[in-house]
């Protein structure tokens, strides 16, 4: 029982941080980005490269303490950050921003379903298909409750790190949106665009910062995701769906939803598997967003419109 | 110099089908300039394209003397130019007191002192700054729209139809408080379909007709000019 918790929350973590995106470039932008699951799988890609690089030049990496990974692996999630954020910004200049100047809504959700299958064949492509890792050190798994009660609980350094990382992510994210003018400017666009250009506000600039904190975050989740399991290509495809279910979960729009509806997808994966079986993990999810949306149809902390 | 000249301007949501065809307006310093005419005229279109939030194919508009033709909106309020909208005119999700903070932090204004000044001109809002914008009731909302297009202390504040969905009593409220916001320096352009309201209120007023201003004058002789009326005011009877 709290095995499933943790596993749960551990995924839903990864979960979150990519639906956080989802939800941002919704609100703000005003369109569903289905290409949001490669900026994962992208941001995952851009560390393991960096990665590789650092180690050529420092040596192999030296784990940290109990993790699997040490400081090339931290250093080359950075340099992930600041290559997806690239990604995101020359899409939205190349592609996005074009159609959104054009009104035209349908076509955006289309070229974002595009840009997923440009993005992942082309990383394909350059990385082949081959699952690979950041780190081949086995890990003991910490023994944090004993085995008699509710079935005990043993977590790896890595899975503590992730879900340490994400909170401190989501803080992060919360001062900024609630403490900073940038922040603030970011949810005034969400409510009303046109309100927040006559009170002074640079459209362009918040969507730019949208752009910026969804790809940082999804590089985050796609690094965690590596961590967690392995690098593939389908990566970001794979957790698309629950990263939709996350954000209409939580109410479309909503940053703290997204983070909520991110954990319950996580936990109902995590609960599945001994239930019904690992084939249908990914079903669980939307069952538990349909019975959530029967009872509350703007999700957890949805708005009326 | 005049405070806001808008010369000949074409503007329309939609490339090759301008809704304002060759409108222009002079607004002097410190008047209060009522824009009327029938619903379709282009009156809402005209300032909104005044405050860059419809594209402008033809014309100039310039700010005390300044070009500003074609200028994105937010850079307008920073020149100088407030707006408020006729609906959605707030941030529902912010309080009253975020909806103002935010537009000082964008600003770059002195907060406290002009955050102060404003609760001194809204008292109702100081009384409820923590409240949702959005629990509000319309009189409220209106005020504090205002409240917030004034952070800026900008030199022309144009408004579009400030009195729509408000009691005759509300409006009234609403108007008297445009009045006051005049006497601190400002500059005001009203779009209205309150006739009645708004030439009770204006200097002068621009009668719009077809996208294109049609008569200008002081707005005592418009109110008691009838022919104007019955042609050009179909709600001159009726309203506060």
């Amino acid at each position: 029982m709290l095995q499933l918790i943790a596993d749960g929350v551990v995924i839903g973590s990864i979960i979150a941080l990519g639906a956080i995106g989802v939800t941002l470039v919704y609100s703000i932008l005003r369109f569903a980005n289905f290409g949001h699951g490669e900026l994962l799988t992208w941001g995952a890609y851009l560390a393991w490269t960096a990665l590789l690089g650092i180690v050529a030049v420092t040596g192999p990496m030296q784990p940290l303490g109990p993790l699997s990974f040490g400081w090339p692996l931290m250093a080359s999630l950075l340099a992930a950050a600041g290559g997806t954020v690239v990604l995101a910004l020359l899409l939205d200049r190349l592609v996005f921003r074009r159609l959104r100047r054009r009104g035209n809504a349908i076509g955006l959700i289309m070229a974002s379903f595009g840009v997923a299958l440009v993005l992942r064949n082309l990383l394909q492509f350059i990385f082949g298909a081959v699952p690979e890792f950041y780190s081949r050190e086995i890990q003991v798994a910490i023994r944090l409750v004993p085995r008699d009660v509710l079935g005990g609980l043993r977590v790896t350094a890595d899975q503590l790190f992730v879900l340490g990382l994400t909170a401190v992510s989501v803080v992060a994210l919360h001062l900024f949106l609630t403490r900073t003018t940038l922040g603030k400017a970011m949810r005034a666009t969400s409510v009303n665009p046109q309100l927040a250009r006559v009170t002074g506000i640079d459209v362009d600039k918040v969507i730019r910062a949208t752009w910026i904190v969804g790809a940082v975050l999804a590089a985050v989740a796609g690094v965690f995701s590596g961590l967690t399991a392995q690098l593939r290509p389908q990566l970001g495809l794979d957790l698309l769906l629950p990263l939709f279910a996350a954000a209409i979960l939580g109410g479309i729009g909503s940053v703290y939803g997204a983070v909520a509806g991110g954990l319950i997808v996580g936990l109902a994966e995590s609960f599945s598997v001994p239930l019904v079986g690992a084939e249908y993990r990914a079903a669980t999810a939307f069952v538990v967003l349909i019975a959530i949306l029967l009872v509350r149809p703007t999700g957890l902390f949805g708005e009326k419109a | 110099m005049t405070a806001l000249h808008v010369d000949a301007l074409e503007a329309g949501y939609e490339p090759g089908l301008p809704i304002v065809r060759g409108a222009s307006l002079v607004v002097e310093p410190n008047e209060i300039l009522a824009v009327l005419g029938p619903n379709g005229a282009g009156k809402s279109t005209l300032i909104k394209a005044v405050a860059g939030l419809v594209p402008v194919s033809g014309g100039r508009v310039s700010l005390h003397d300044r070009d500003i033709t074609g200028r994105a909106a937010h850079m307008l309020v920073h020149e100088g130019l407030g707006f408020v909208p006729q609906t959605e005119n707030v941030f529902v999700n912010l309080s009253i007191e975020d909806n103002l903070d935010l537009a000082a932090s964008v600003l770059k204004v002195p907060k406290r002192q002009r955050l102060g000044e404003l609760y001194a001109l809204f008292p109702d809002l100081a009384r409820q700054r923590r409240l949702l914008a959005g629990r509000l009731s319309g009189g409220q909302r209106q005020m504090l729209a205002v409240a917030r297009a004034l952070v800026g202390a900008p030199k022309v504040l144009m408004l579009d139809e400030p009195s729509a969905g408000l009691s005759p009593k509300l409006v009234g409220i609403v108007f008297d408080k445009l009045v006051e916001i005049r006497a601190t320096g400002v500059t005001i352009v009203l779009v209205e379909q309150n006739v009645k309201a708004a030439l009770a209120i204006a200097d002068r007023a621009v009668i719009l007709v077809e996208g294109r201003d049609r008569i200008t004058g002081s707005a005592r002789d418009l109110a008691g000019d009838p022919q104007v009326a019955a042609l050009y005011l179909g709600h001159y009877g009726g309203g506060a």
